[in-house]
């Protein structure tokens, strides 16, 4: 077994009912993300368009966060998952440096790396992530890459062509591919970002990360 | 996370938004600077007893005591850095072997067990024994060379970060390292190295500090042909925020022990070469902090 995501874009909304959903179901804490939804301005007014893309953890096949780990804190389960064992975690934070998706953090309460483990105490359970259970539009779609019968084998078949990964000059094989992105959902040096958040005023930023 | 303080209520508001950060900061710059002295003043320890064994015997002792102190900082700063420090055993009893932190920790484990063997001969035993800490220094010169690279392997085992290349890098910790022990021994030396060390260890710290510079170089200007990670990252140094800083870290690691060795070695000023290893130690934390920092700022996701 082989577990996998996909993404179709062309379906996201970007209400992110995904990631307060996964929020609520990891308990991550305010200032991390297990999954986030990115979204990206483009065009100039009034021609302009809202881009929503759902980042997550890509659960590599050639992980460097697993081959990084000092003490086999992120390792890969039956299943294809890449999971955290946050009781060995030591928080050096090389996982950090690792991943060129930026999805593992170090967790400011427990001091130790975490990111998405696709719910991998609800699969044990037979359970479908939470992410994927709040979608309205099912543009989250999960389950066995082995499987030719399963919806996301399925949905890989019919969209050849248009399915894409991140970054996949990295050579790490993600498990998590995208329908009818582009440069712009998938690139972080596509678009420019501003500093921070600039609805208001006056901001002071708080310690991030934990001690750091 | 960010939060504003509202005049009217003294509520805070709390906004959940994502801000990139530098997870490894000074610490790390730390390490790095303080594994240069610890390995490096080995490597030329090992030299000069095998070129001058008549008149550096002396530095036996001061030498492994530097080594030793160094190296502990090294750990120490290593240690401070983890988030969960009081599980570092667990690098030992749950070793992952792909891990270049995992081979570092047992590489350096053994490094400083040699390090304490030889101060216990030259310093503790009954005969003062110089042949067995020869013999040991041996060893460890050549663990000292694992010990200095596996920071190399780290960087190279970071994917994410594109500026960190491991054939450049590992280049790079060799040089801090005889750049680090050469201005050390000059510093620890004294007056009391003839002319012909003084102009050695003057040509290993000019020459350390040269070829390091001719790769920080390189990568500045060739280094984003290859990468637009790489281009994005060199703008934080070319223009961006730690643009002085970068060049301070050349200039006094790099440039200024150059021209002075260079005038030290004309003139036979011992004093011109004591200031370049005193430039070249504090410029290399600036260099190796700037390099260890900028990648870090770039965006991810």
């Amino acid at each position: 077994m082989q577990l996998g995501f996909l993404v179709d874009l062309r379906l996201c909304m970007g209400c992110k009912g995904c990631e307060i959903a996964c929020k609520v179901e990891n308990e991550v804490p305010l200032s991390t993300w297990r999954l986030r939804v990115k979204y990206v301005d483009v065009g100039s007014f009034p021609e302009t368009r809202r881009t929503f893309t759902p980042l997550r953890c890509n659960h590599c096949a050639n992980a460097p966060c697993e081959r990084i780990c000092p003490v086999s804190a992120l390792h890969y389960i039956e299943n294809g998952i890449v999971n955290i064992d946050k009781e060995r975690c030591i928080g050096c934070a090389g996982c950090v440096m690792a991943c060129p998706y930026g999805a593992i953090y170090i967790d400011p309460q427990t001091q130790t790396a975490d990111k998405c483990t696709y719910c991998a105490h609800r699969i044990a359970s037979s359970m479908m992530p939470s992410c994927v259970v709040a979608c309205p539009v099912e543009a989250n779609i999960f389950g066995d890459l082995d499987d030719p019968l399963s919806n996301i084998s399925k949905y890989i078949q019919q969209h050849q062509g248009n399915v894409q990964v991140r970054k996949p000059e990295k050579g790490t094989d993600p498990h998590h591919f995208y329908v009818g992105g582009g440069n712009v959902q998938l690139n972080p040096l596509a678009s420019f970002r501003g500093e921070g958040h600039n609805l208001f005023n006056k901001l002071t930023h708080l310690p991030l990360g934990g001690h750091h | 996370m960010v939060h504003e303080a509202i005049a009217a209520t003294n509520a805070i508001v709390v906004l959940d938004v994502p801000l990139p950060g530098i997870v490894w900061g000074w610490i790390i710059t730390m390490n790095m600077w303080a594994k240069s002295i610890g390995t490096g003043i080995i490597f030329i320890t090992f030299f000069l007893l095998k070129k001058y064994p008549e008149e550096t015997g002396f530095i036996r002792f001061p030498a492994v005591v530097v080594s030793i102190v160094f190296i502990h900082l090294f750990l120490f700063f290593t240690v401070i850095d983890l988030h969960q420090m009081f599980r570092f055993w667990h690098i030992f009893f749950y070793p992952h072997m792909t891990s270049a932190i995992t081979i570092g920790a047992w590489m350096a484990t053994g490094f400083v067990g040699l390090l304490l063997a030889m101060a216990y001969f030259i310093y503790m035993h009954p005969r003062k024994d110089k042949e067995m800490y020869d013999k040991l220094l041996g060893y460890t010169v050549i663990l000292a060379i694992p010990v200095t690279l596996y920071t190399a392997g780290l960087m190279a085992q970071s994917t994410a970060r594109e500026l960190w290349q491991m054939p450049t890098e590992s280049a790079q910790m060799i040089l801090a390292a005889l750049l680090a022990g050469s201005a050390t021994m000059i510093l620890l030396g004294g007056n009391r190295f003839n002319n012909r060390i003084k102009k050695d260890l003057g040509l290993i710290l000019g020459l350390s500090a040269f070829s390091a510079f001719i790769l920080y170089m390189a990568e500045y200007i060739f280094g984003g042909m290859k990468a637009e990670e790489v281009i994005a990252t060199l703008e934080f140094i070319k223009g961006g925020e730690y643009t002085i800083m970068f060049w301070i870290g050349q200039v006094m690691a790099f440039i200024i022990p150059m021209v002075l060795v260079c005038l030290s070695i004309k003139k036979e000023s011992y004093y011109l070469l004591k200031i370049a290893a005193v430039s070249a130690l504090v410029g290399l934390w600036v260099a190796k902090h700037v390099w260890l920092v900028i990648p870090q700022l770039l965006n991810m996701s």
